[in-house]
């Protein structure tokens, strides 16, 4: 070794070496799935990439809105599709299909023997996979039921967490990919070039560590995603030229969803549209909230939520308080009228007079109207409703200005603050139905105002 | 599913202590941990080893049956895919990470090594020197290997 340069290694050294790279695991960090990231960050990751990838990159936010990283461990496409199918399940909200499917999986047994799984093995995995259907299934809210997906994704995501709980998952989903292979000999052999189907499934679905590839993705899309209604579509962020990246779908025959995935040589991330991130709005109560269309007249007279110190915000047309206890104002009554949004006593007033308004036409063949018991608002409104769907042409419901003329014709409303008077409600202004144009009377100026008037006679 | 792997564990072991591979046998080193299981496995009678009683220690990682498990002859043995030092390590095939499979059981690996003594795989060796003389020489590769198991594996 006095030389400079060193003897070419001997046999052992190389056999030494070999076993020390044989042994290398990469370490590698971070959660198995991660949080949802805005995409841009991608973008930001290959700033400065070359050229091909920082176009590709720069293209894909537009896209996609978010992402969410998975842990480059060797399992990272399998885990990326079976955690986007759990999301898929809880985003579709549908228990009886989560169960469903759990019937589906179980009906595999068919082919896992048939490849030669034996069934005690496989049942471990088996039921991890079972387990958190399960749990998902109990975990989605009944579809009127407030805010849904959100302990169902938290549930999800904590199990994809857990070492084991996504192992036994992913150990699953392998055994049920080669078994399907094995079990369709002859649609995926061509792709295998030359090699033996089970070998491939040996080697390369199998394994635990072993990443998936382009036959095993097409195999788990078969037997997992296409049945479940689930579409996927995989863009290719790689070195190949062009602006875009190369995409490449698989679609379910009715499908209900579509998950996304990123695909960098050797690695998979979970990808997200914007419509796929956003939570579905489930806020009934809010959206058909009594809104007091055209009632201002009334909040002088009727302050029911005088109790909670909010007296004023009735002062500003257009503005309502949506009361908590609206179930009972409209919930009952059955009418979507916006009329019988109006706090009890309200509708009192408005149906005293309900024939005069709009006599039915068949009122000549029943009693007459004063035998309309008009204490009771359901029953009272019932024969409005009916002549005004007669009488009217329109889509629109009756308002209430239609049902009760003294409303309509009654004085207009005296506004003493600023926000009434500048507001439509008020005559002088231009979208009142009485508009009336304040008229510049030069003589009430020059009593006013000297000075101006001076200046202007000055000229 | 750590309970599970435990489970699993133990399915495994009654299974294997029931009804062994044969030439082996299998126990816990501590009755209380079912990670460390012992092994003793008599040289198959068609190689060279033929005769000896060997000892292994058969490890089972806590992420296990998603982690090989690791096998040692605590026996010195010359073959070409048993590290020649102190861990005596034999980490080729289904025993490695990268080509291991979760559904694999231990009774499948237990015959994997036992059919390894029968049949070594000179061109996955760790121990190079040997695999070359295993190729070469065959005569000399069983010599030494049949005076190994008078030397360190005779009964104990």
């Amino acid at each position: 070794m006095t030389t400079g340069y060193a003897p070419p290694p001997s046999e052992e050294e190389l056999a030494y070496l070999q076993k020390l790279s044989n042994e290398y695991e990469p370490e590698v960090t971070g959660p198995l799935v991660g949080e949802l990231q805005p995409s841009t960050n991608i973008t930001t990751e290959y700033a400065r990439a070359d050229p091909v990838y920082i176009k590709k990159t720069e293209a894909l936010p537009h896209k996609y809105s978010n992402y969410r990283a998975c842990r480059g461990d060797g399992n990272c496409g399998w885990r990326a599709i079976a955690f986007a199918y759990f999301e898929a399940l809880a985003r579709n909200g549908d228990k009886t299909k989560v169960h469903a499917e759990v019937t589906r999986l179980k009906s595999f047994q068919n082919i896992l023997d048939a490849a030669g799984f034996p069934s005690e093995v496989c049942e471990d995995f088996a039921e991890e996979l079972y387990d958190l259907l399960r749990k998902t299934a109990v975990a989605i809210p009944p579809p009127d039921n407030g805010n849904p997906a959100t302990d169902v994704k938290a549930l999800v995501f904590e199990a994809f967490n857990d070492e084991s709980t996504q192992a036994g998952i992913i150990t699953f989903l392998r055994i049920l990919t080669s078994a399907w292979i094995k079990t369709h000999i002859d649609n995926y052999s061509p792709f295998l070039m030359g090699e033996d189907v089970f070998t491939y499934c040996g080697r390369a679905i199998e394994p635990f560590r072993h990443e998936i590839e382009n036959v095993g993705i097409n195999a788990l899309f078969e037997v997992l995603l296409k049945p479940a209604g689930f579409s996927l579509e995989i863009p290719y962020l790689d070195r190949t030229p062009g602006d875009e990246v190369n995409m490449y779908t698989f679609n379910a025959e009715y499908p209900i969803t579509t998950i996304r995935l990123l695909y960098r040589p050797g690695h998979y991330d979970i990808l997200y549209k914007i419509e796929d991130v956003q939570q579905p709005v489930h806020t009934p109560h809010s959206i058909s909230a009594p809104v007091y269309i055209g009632s201002f007249p009334h909040h002088t007279q009727d302050h029911t939520n005088g109790a909670r110190g909010l007296d004023y915000l009735h002062m500003i047309p257009g503005v309502t308080l949506v009361d908590d206890i609206s179930p009972y104002s409209y919930g009952d009554s059955g009418f979507p009228s916006p009329i019988s949004t109006h706090p009890p006593a309200m509708q009192q007033s408005l149906s005293v007079h309900p024939i005069p308004a709009h006599p039915a036409p068949a009122s000549a063949y029943a009693p007459p109207p004063l035998q309309i018991p008009t204490h009771s608002l359901g029953v009272a409104r019932l024969p409005i409703q009916a002549s005004q769907s007669q009488a009217r042409t329109g889509p629109f419901r009756p308002s209430i200005w239609e049902l009760e003329p003294s409303v309509a014709s009654g004085p207009p409303p005296q506004f003493t603050t600023s926000i009434f008077r500048n507001s439509h409600y008020n005559t002088a202004h231009f979208l009142n139905p009485d508009f009336e144009p304040e008229q510049w009377s030069p003589d009430a100026e020059y009593v006013t105002s000297n000075n101006s008037g001076r200046r202007r006679n000055g000229h | 599913m750590a309970a599970g792997g435990h489970k699993r564990i133990v399915k495994e072991l009654s299974e294997v202590t029931g009804d062994p591979p044969a030439g082996t046998k299998v126990r816990l080193v501590d009755e209380s941990d079912v990670h460390i299981w012992e092994i003793l496995m008599d040289g198959p009678e068609q190689s060279p080893y033929s005769g000896g009683h060997f000892k292994l220690l058969l490890t089972l990682p806590k992420e296990y049956p998603f982690k090989p498990p690791v096998l040692n002859f605590q026996t010195k043995i010359y073959h070409p895919n048993v590290s020649n030092d102190d861990k005596g390590s034999m980490c080729l095939g289904m025993l490695r990470s990268d080509e291991w499979k979760p559904p694999n059981k231990l009774s499948a690996v237990l015959n994997y090594a036992r059919n390894l003594l029968i049949e070594p795989n000179p061109d996955d060796a760790v121990e190079g020197g040997i695999a070359e003389q295993y190729k070469s020489d065959r005569r000399g590769f069983e010599k030494t290997a049949k005076e190994w198991v008078k030397k360190y594996a005779g009964k104990s």
